[in-house]
This record gives C-alpha cells, structure tokens and sequence, in this order.
C-alpha cells in the first residue's frame, strides 16, 4: 500500500500549500466577473429585449430611463423590456466580459471607449439605418452623433445629454456675505472665508467614484484642451504643458484654502451629493442628473447651477458650459438574427428618441439630446431650470466632448488621478500632469 | 476488489475531477500566462511583445507600492494575527466559563462578507466622522490620525481589519489543534512538575508545529488575496496609494483595460504567493528537523 502511494502521489501537506498559495491567486487573477448575458426571448407572443444600464436600481437612480421604458411597454404592449443595471465600474466589466463570451444585452450602456472598441470588431449594431429608417437622424444636433461613429457606421447613440458643472447653495453664501462667484479668483475667495467659517466650498467624493470631477474638466476646456488634445495624443505635444499647468495650480490653490471636502478622500460620490443636500457644502460638483434628487431636498429653494470659473489666465473663450453627449446606448450585433427583436429595438429607439421620449427625459430633469424643444415649469422643477438657463445664455457654447471621453481608458483615468491627486495634496501640479502624460504612449 | 486498485481503474477514476480541473482551472492559468506576454486590452487583436510587460513593472512606482502595502499586512497578520488566534484559542481550550459563546462571538466576523466589514470599519476609522477619531478628539487629540484615505496609515488599518475578521477562523484551527493534543503528554508533563507556561512552551507549541504551517500558509493567501476590504475602506485611494497588488491587478485589467500587464501583475502575485509559502515551509521544516 505504501509503494502504492508513492506511486500516484498522495497529497504531500508542503505540496498542496503550494499548489493552494498559487491556484487561489491565479485563479482570481483569470477568472472576470460573469455577465447577465442577453437574457432576451421572444416567448408567449410578446417580443423581449434586454436594456442593460450603469444603476444597480435604475428605477429608483435613473427614473429617467425607467420612465421612458414604461411609457413605451404601455405604448407597445407586444414588446417586453428587460431592465437589468449595475454600478458604473461593475456595469463595464460585466459588458467587456459579456462582449467576448458573445452574451452582450441587446441594448446596453457603455463608456465610449469601450464602444469604440466593440464597434471595431463588430459586436455592435450600425445604427444608421435604424435612426433614418425611423426618421430620427435630423432630430439629433450633428455633434451628438458624430461622437459614435467608426468606419462609417453609427455604432451608438447618446444616452443623454452630459452637462456638468456646481450646483450652488446662493444661502449659504449669502450667509456668509458672499455673491455668486463668476471668476476663478471670486471663487477662490469664497473658499477662503467658507473655509475660515469651517464650511465646505465644494463637496467632492473621491472614493470608489475617482471620475466625480466633472467640473474641473470643463476647467481644462477653458484651458485650450479642445485644441490641443490631439497634439498630445500624437506627441506633438505634452499634457504637461504651461496652460494645463496654470489650471492644476489654481485647483492646488483651492485645496490650500480648504475648498474641498474634509472627507473627499474616503467619502463616494453619493455622499458628496448629501453633504451638499444636507446643506454642508455651498457647491456640488456634479451634473444634470443630479437636479432631480436636489429638487427634492431642503437646498432646491436656493439652488442654483453654474457652469464653473472663468479664468483670466485661460486659453481661449471662457464662455463656455458642458453639454455633450454623454456616453452612448448601443445595441448587441446579435440582435440582427432575430427579425422580431430587431424591429423591437427599432420602435424603443423611435420612442426613446421621439418628442414623447424626449419630454419624459426633460420631466425628469434631463436636458434633452435631440433637438426638442422642452416644456419646463420652473415652480415644480426650479433646479433643472436653472441648468437649462445656463444652457441657454447668449454667447456660451458647449465644446464636442467632455475631455475624457475623447481619450483611452487608461488615460481617461490618469486624469481623474490627477486631479483628485492635487486636490488630496498628494501630487503637485507638475507631477500629476506626469501622470496623465506618461500613459499617452 | 483488487481491480480497483489497477493504474487503469485508478486513471479512470481521476478522469472526471482531472477533465474538470483541466478546464476551470489549469487552462485559465495557462491562458493567464500566455496573456502576461502579450498586450491584450479589452478588445482588439493582440500581439505578443515578449518581456515587455515585466520589464514595465519594475519601473511602476504604483506596483511596488501595492506590494509594499501588502507586505505591511502581511507582517500584520503575521505578528498580531497569528499570536493572537493562538493565545486566544490556548485561553478558549481551558474550562473558561461561556467559553462556546466567546469562540462563536469571535468567529463572528469571519461569516460576514468583507465588503460589508468593510463598510462597518468605514464608520469607525474614518478619520472626520469615525468612532475612533471622534473618540480621541474627545479625549483632546486635536490632531488625531488618518487611518485611512490619508497617505502613510492605510496598509496598516487594512491589516487590522483584517486581523479582525479572521483571527476567528485562525484561532478555530488552533483550537481543533490544542483539543486533538493527547491528554497523556500534558497529564505526564504536570506530573514532573511542569508549569503552565513550560507545558506551553515545551509541550503545546512543538506539538502544533503542523497546524502552525497550515494556518500561516492560510494567512499568507489569504493577504495575498485581499480585495474587497480595500475596495470598501479606502477603493484604494488616495490615488491608488492604499491599494493592494491583488486591487492594483483588479484596476489595471479592468478598468485601465490593460488585460496583458494585469496578467503579468497576477503572475508575480502568484510566484510571490507559492516563494513566500515555500519559504515558510523550508522554514518550519528546518525548525522541526533541528
């Protein structure tokens, strides 16, 4: 029995420690997360599609969308919507993962440079004829679509419409004997004495939501960015260069003058928005989908929004706001192999994008992508029509696209690194351009 | 029955779990290491670019500052973790009143999942609205320490939390250890006048030498794999100065998309894994053999 052992290698104790020690962190390493995968059936007479989002609870964080979806199963009664969502980062790994096993839901969110990506080896649909066949290519503003193309083929299409900026508590500023800041050394004087007073200027959270910077990357389009990203993506220039190095001083010096939340490093996105709703902080820098929850609190009354500081030492027109397209819906390649499914994407884009869409969206506190006219009460939506008078000032104009939507994903998060890297003190300005510049390769 | 016992029985036998084991677990490790030589992101072809992606982690300040954090676990559970789950299973082994509803209450932690461990110790070590800090500040610390989101504590607070969720488990296996130890050792030990400590020392020790391999061997893979805890205190930040080589691979892959470094990043994990592990075993069998 004991040659018979040895022979076929019983477990030795030291052995298997070592195979543990190496299978268990391997194993972790290779295995990704599981995709729902395209849950769609075309069972019981009634058509199914899968709509996939970045909300773990979209009804209840993206009512917007929910309330699209449920308009147009009542309008479409044959036609069954399948809502699954997942936070943002979970959301586009699941979608990579789904992506290369070929389960990808039929509609789904995802950052555009992942789209792209898909888009180039085919797992996405070609929108184009859709949107022409359901007569919806004129209804959208030309900068809105021209984002999601490649090869010729409208890969995607915007989800909503991005327009970031602070939100502004006019009380608490009042209470301190402030006005409204409209430059960059307005608002850094209303960080100093905000924070004398042991106030927040601006709530930021940078834990576990690192891209909640929404605000200073329209600061680096007053900086020249639109001109000059190219250039630095070719090498013909540096992110670390005089101009973006002007914009990351001044964000130090707002962190010097305490502008920032005392937790920015440990709190979430989330809680930035409820220190600001709880009346904590005199700004919020966020975007539009965040007027709904802000109508909603004690803070709505005094609210207002604010494209961000103009700059005396920037490139270029400071006039401007963000309101880009945000990243697309698109639609699984796979969805083509089922007629019935197909023509069940194209009667949701025709609504999604139709008039009635489009105002379900504005009443819900979205600026619309397309170009309908929105019908807003200021009485009922105060917040949201503050954004849209933003939008809507003579002489602003909005650049093509948020700066880091036009980059790699791994560039797109050095400069969210960057940024809260100077706003924690743990980079200088310079160093933390080199963060940006050393993944451009 | 002597047929069962034929290397082709025997080889049939294995067929099913080896087939499976090929499968789940041998070709992801495979494939892991073919992509570590490759620049595979997240779509798109891929190309083989040989050393590459080794020879660019030994000039990532962001990777050995991962590693560096996780040795500070390491020596964490090492130092504290270890000791404690024995001491507190040797105190447990005794006819110490409650002593059943002590061992459950200390291996409570262990069945809660991590990420929610996590989000209790948020509110106790975060440094403006934790329970410790607030604590101290009411005690007169007007400056009391960031123990996490801060620069330099983090690594050190992750391998408490640590320590804390899992000396539990630790100290079950050591509590298992000390009742299997036969009675008649320790009776003929106090017969010869040995004290409570020399029993410990000479006695309850040398015999658990076995279980000390298995449980340390259990604590080094365990840091080696340790994810959500820092996910939850600190999502690895201030710019990934908390994170571990196990989140620094996480975000590389999957959110830089970069699948070719991440997989070089998860080899090294793993080779650290198995040299630290041999090391430990080379170790404890030296000790036993002198």
């Amino acid at each position: 029995m004991n040659n018979q052992r040895r022979r076929w290698g019983y477990a030795h104790p030291r052995g298997a420690a070592v195979a543990l020690a190496a299978l268990t962190a391997l194993g972790l390493a290779a295995c990704g997360s599981g995709s729902s995968g395209a849950a769609s059936s075309t069972a019981g007479g009634k058509v199914q599609i899968t709509l996939s989002m970045q909300n773990p609870n979209v009804q209840q964080q993206d009512p917007a969308t929910y309330a699209i979806v449920q308009a147009f199963q009542k309008a479409n009664p044959d036609i069954t919507v399948k809502i699954e969502g997942q936070t943002v980062d979970e959301h586009e790994k699941a979608m990579q993962v789904a992506a290369q096993s070929g389960t990808l839901p039929d509609i789904f969110w995802v950052y555009n440079s992942l789209a792209s990506q898909m888009a180039q080896q085919g797992k996405l649909l070609d929108l184009g004829p859709v949107l022409q066949e359901g007569n919806l290519t004129d209804k959208f503003p030309k900068a809105m679509l021209s984002g999601y193309t490649s090869n010729g083929t409208q890969y995607g299409v915007p989800y909503q419409s991005l327009v970031t900026g602070l939100y502004v508590n006019t009380s608490i500023l009042q209470k301190y004997g402030l006005s409204e800041p409209k430059t960059f050394d307005e608002l850094l004087n209303v960080a100093q004495v905000l924070s004398k007073n042991g106030v927040t200027t601006i709530a930021q959270g940078a834990s576990k939501s690192a891209y909640s910077v929404w605000a200073f990357l329209t600061m680096l389009d007053r900086f020249g960015y639109e001109d000059k990203y190219q250039d630095v993506l070719s090498g013909k220039a540096s992110y670390n260069n005089a101009d973006f190095l002007r914009l990351y001083q001044h964000i130090e010096q707002l962190a010097k003058a305490g502008a920032f939340s005392k937790s920015v490093s440990t709190q979430t996105y989330v809680q930035a928005v409820e220190e600001f709703t709880s009346g904590n902080a005199a700004m919020l820098d966020s975007g539009v989908w965040a007027a709904g929850d802000i109508q909603k609190s004690s803070v709505a009354a005094s609210t207002k929004f604010w494209a961000g500081p103009t700059f005396s030492d920037g490139v270029g027109d400071q006039n401007l706001y963000m309101n880009a397209p945000s990243a697309p819906l698109v639609v699984s390649a796979e969805v083509k192999k089922s007629a019935a499914k197909l023509d069940a994407v194209k009667k949701f884009m025709a609504f999604y994008y139709g008039d009635s869409g489009q105002q379900i969206l504005v009443d819900n506190a979205q600026t619309p992508v397309t170009t309908y006219k929105p019908q807003v009460d200021a009485s009922t939506q105060p917040v949201f029509a503050s954004v849209l008078s933003v939008l809507q000032q003579d002489g602003w104009h909005s650049p093509a696209a948020q700066p880091d939507l036009v980059v790699s994903a791994e560039t797109s998060s050095a400069m969210y690194d960057s940024i809260y890297g100077v706003i924690q003190g743990v980079y200088s300005p310079s160093q933390a351009l080199d963060v940006v510049q050393k993944t451009i390769h | 029955m002597k047929w069962l016992s034929t290397r082709r029985a025997l080889a049939l036998m294995i067929a099913p779990a080896l087939a499976v084991y090929s499968l789940y677990f041998a070709y992801p490790i495979v494939y892991s290491l073919y992509q570590s030589f490759t620049n595979a992101q997240a779509f798109g072809s891929t190309t083989l670019v040989g050393a590459k992606n080794y020879t660019q982690m030994v000039h990532d300040t962001l990777f050995w500052g991962s590693l560096r954090n996780t040795g500070i676990i390491l020596l964490v559970a090492l130092v504290i973790l270890l000791p404690g789950a024995f001491f507190l299973a040797h105190l447990l082994s005794g006819h110490v009143r409650g002593g059943g509803a002590l061992r459950a209450m200390i291996f409570a932690p262990n069945v809660i999942a991590p990420i929610l461990i996590g989000l209790i110790w948020v509110f106790i070590l975060d440094p403006h609205i934790g329970l410790v800090n607030s604590l101290l500040r009411t005690l007169g610390v007007a400056h009391p320490p960031v123990w996490i989101g801060g620069t330099s504590l983090s690594p050190w607070s992750i391998g408490v939390v640590y320590t804390w969720q899992t000396v539990g488990f630790i100290m079950t296996i050591f509590y298992a250890g000390i009742r299997m130890l036969p009675h008649d050792v320790m009776e003929a030990a106090s017969l010869d006048g040995a004290t409570g400590w020399q029993r410990l020392r000479y006695v309850t020790v040398p015999m658990l030498q076995e279980t000390f391999g298995i449980t340390t061997v259990l604590v080094v893979t365990g840091v080696f794999k340790i994810f959500e805890l820092v996910f939850q205190l600190t999502g690895g930040g201030p710019v990934h100065l908390s994170e571990t080589l196990v989140s620094y691979t996480y975000w590389m892959t999957f959110s830089n998309q970069k699948y070719g470094y991440g997989m070089a990043l998860a080899v090294v994990i793993s080779l650290l894994g198995v040299v630290v592990t041999v090391a430990q075993m080379a170790f404890m069998r030296r000790r036993r053999a002198s």
